[in-house]
């Protein structure tokens, strides 16, 4: 009350049709976040473009700026042994894990569905990465539970061993790209499944919002389970797969395991601001164009309701 | 003789079917079953996956020193020890790491979900004409991470200068006016009120979603009253947003507890609890007047192992009290796009 009144002492006193008093207070409240975004988002990227284009030196007053033109990204992609080799290897590692981890959540969400004894436990365990997935400690887990290739943790034990595995499918016949995707998902197990939280926790809410309607129309119509599942739930909830697929690309790139990632923070730490930031950006860049391939292709077969 | 050939026919598909009925409801029922064994087996199985880290941290923290050479020892330690904990809160500097960590945390908490929720209601019921450009702004910036704009970022806050304020004194004065507000909590506080802070544009988001599902009955009551917007705003949908702040305070109680990049990169001294765990690996070598060589060699999993668990343990806390209003809310709430 106090608010709006000292507020309307400030304002100018316009006569203002209601639908311009609605948009004032709209910009009001949006306000903070309006300059938040000029002064610590869009001032901070355009000065990062501009780093990319210079050479940053530690001088007597700060840091000191030369410019170079596009060296740096010249840098990147014909000089750094490193930079394509990792680019390449994330992003098809990408494509083949975001599917599984997609698929993997919308099952899970699927079997946590409906009630049934214990599902506050299954609940509690299944978010359970959603707290713990986004910390260093993860990292630590990865490297002493799983014993990460990069670290010889002592007396650490291997969740999945599936070189018997790989032995077992390459003799039963079964052809050797397949064999390998299998033992590739088998092995990321653990990562898959940490991974998953918020997926899981955006497709549930998506199951739980399908009006009990539709499957009761089903059912007198005599709809098997299957018939339900691809006519009803599945174009219900494709506008949230399609949000849980763009989630799990960006968690995906933005992680801390992620090569090129670690690649940013390295040199970022060896006082490289520049080519940091020049390779954060090609990075982020070419996340933006998958993000718009996949929206696109996806986007097309989304069923909307409304 | 004719109607009792019907009499007898009827009686017949009666019996067959009663019989097609009753094999409809055993086949549904063995149906069940294999479904609820298969959901159980699953649950089982998958708790197992997700647990394994936690039980494998606690069984080896809590391993004594001979312990950790027993091969016989599989899980449960045959003496018990607490000495890693000892060791691990001597590294950590656990009561001072954690009170710089609350510092930060408890005012980013609130302020965050405050401003949040502020601009959230602002996207989600006034119309005005650049609304949907920028939120699409809003979305991009989900999807574009601190890392690209860290570096400017540190120069902004090394020789902070709030909206030219001190450059402007700096015509008068010959010297630009900045502070430098790293090392202190404000980095934070500044970036949370102004909606950047870690992972803003997602709270923005589901307080946007919650806002628009909210039934426009109650704000014209709000208004009938004499209720101004902002008044509208306080009284009657803050109260009545109690899930959806829910949610949103456990995510940033969770992402402002686990952020060690941004906290890394603004602090050098009074270092927060995940900071101090990431640089513990390194610092094990300060152990050396507590203990002798060989057994910090020994011990070294042993105290990381036991710092991860002090740090994660507030956390796991809270997410046993929250967790029911944390999963119910979100189903409630329906963070869907």
């Amino acid at each position: 009350m106090n608010v709006s009144q000292t507020l309307k002492k400030f304002l100018p006193k316009r006569k203002m049709t209601l639908r311009q008093k609605e948009a004032m207070y709209g910009r009001l409240f949006i306000l903070p976040w309006l300059i938040g975004l000029i002064y610590f988002f869009i001032i901070p990227f355009i000065n990062a473009i501009y780093y990319t284009l210079t050479k940053i030196k530690l001088g007597d007053n700060g840091l000191e700026f030369t410019f170079v033109g596009f060296e740096n990204y010249l840098y990147a992609f014909t000089k750094d042994p490193n930079y394509i080799r990792t680019l390449t290897s994330s992003i098809v590692n990408m494509l083949y894990q975001v599917p599984v981890v997609v698929f993997f959540s919308m099952f899970v969400a699927y079997v946590l569905r409906d009630g049934f004894k214990g599902r506050t436990f299954a609940r509690t365990v299944f978010f359970f990465p959603v707290i713990i997935a986004s910390g260093v400690v993860i990292t630590i887990l990865k490297e002493n539970v799983m014993g990460d290739v990069n670290t010889a943790a002592s007396g650490s034990t291997t969740l999945f061993r599936v070189e018997n595995l790989r032995a077992i499918l390459v003799n039963s016949g079964v052809p050797i790209w397949l064999g390998q995707f299998i033992v590739n998902t088998i092995s990321q197990l653990f990562d898959l499944t940490w991974r998953s939280g918020v997926q899981i926790l955006l497709l549930m809410a998506a199951l739980h919002n399908i009006p009990k309607s539709f499957y009761e129309a089903a059912v007198i119509e005599g709809a098997t389970e299957w018939e339900k599942f691809w006519k009803i739930t599945f174009p219900m909830i494709s506008p949230t797969l399609l949000v849980a697929v763009i989630y799990s690309i960006i968690d995906y790139f933005t992680d801390y395991g992620n090569y090129v990632m670690r690649m940013v923070v390295t040199q970022l730490n060896n006082g490289r601001f520049e080519y940091s930031t020049t390779i954060a950006i090609v990075y982020f860049g070419i996340i933006m164009i998958i993000i718009l391939i996949v929206n696109k292709v996806i986007g097309r077969r989304v069923v909307y309701l409304t | 003789m004719e109607a009792r050939v019907r009499a007898l026919k009827y009686k017949a598909s009666e019996k067959r079917q009663t019989s097609t009925f009753t094999k409809a409801i055993i086949k549904k029922k063995i149906f069940n079953l294999l479904k609820n064994l298969f959901r159980y087996l699953f649950i089982i199985g998958m708790s197992y996956v997700l647990l394994y880290p936690i039980l494998f941290l606690i069984s080896n923290a809590f391993r004594d020193k001979v312990d950790l050479l027993d091969p016989s020892v599989v899980w449960i330690p045959k003496h018990f020890s607490i000495e890693s904990f000892k060791l691990a809160n001597e590294i950590l500097g656990y009561a001072n790491s954690m009170k710089n960590t609350l510092v930060i945390l408890i005012p980013s908490v609130i302020i965050q979900t405050f401003v949040c929720m502020m601009v959230g209601y602002g996207f989600a019921r006034f119309r005005f004409k650049e609304r949907e450009i920028l939120f699409g702004i809003l979305l991009f910036t989900i999807i574009v991470p601190m890392q690209t704009i860290i570096v400017p970022l540190y120069v902004k806050f090394r020789h902070f200068d709030f909206f030219y304020i001190g450059r402007l004194i700096g015509i008068f004065t010959g010297k630009p006016l900045t502070i430098n507000l790293l090392d202190t909590p404000w980095t934070f506080y500044i970036l949370n009120a102004f909606g950047m802070g870690i992972r803003s544009s997602l709270y923005i988001f589901i307080f946007r979603q919650f806002f628009r599902n909210m039934p426009v009955e109650l704000e014209e009551a709000a208004k009938i009253d004499g209720c101004g917007p902002f008044a509208t705003f306080l009284r009657v949908m803050v109260p009545n947003a109690t899930g959806a702040i829910i949610t949103v305070m456990l995510f940033t109680i969770v992402w402002h507890w686990n952020d060690y990049y941004l906290s890394a990169m603004f602090f050098t001294d009074n270092l927060p609890l995940s900071v101090m765990l990431t640089i513990l690996n390194e610092r094990m070598n300060l152990l050396n007047n507590l203990v002798n060589a060989n057994d910090i060699y020994l011990l070294r999993s042993s105290v990381l192992e036991a710092g991860c668990l002090m740090v994660i343990l507030p956390l796991i806390v809270i997410y046993i009290i929250g967790q029911r209003y944390f999963t119910e809310s979100i189903e409630r709430t329906g963070i869907v796009g």
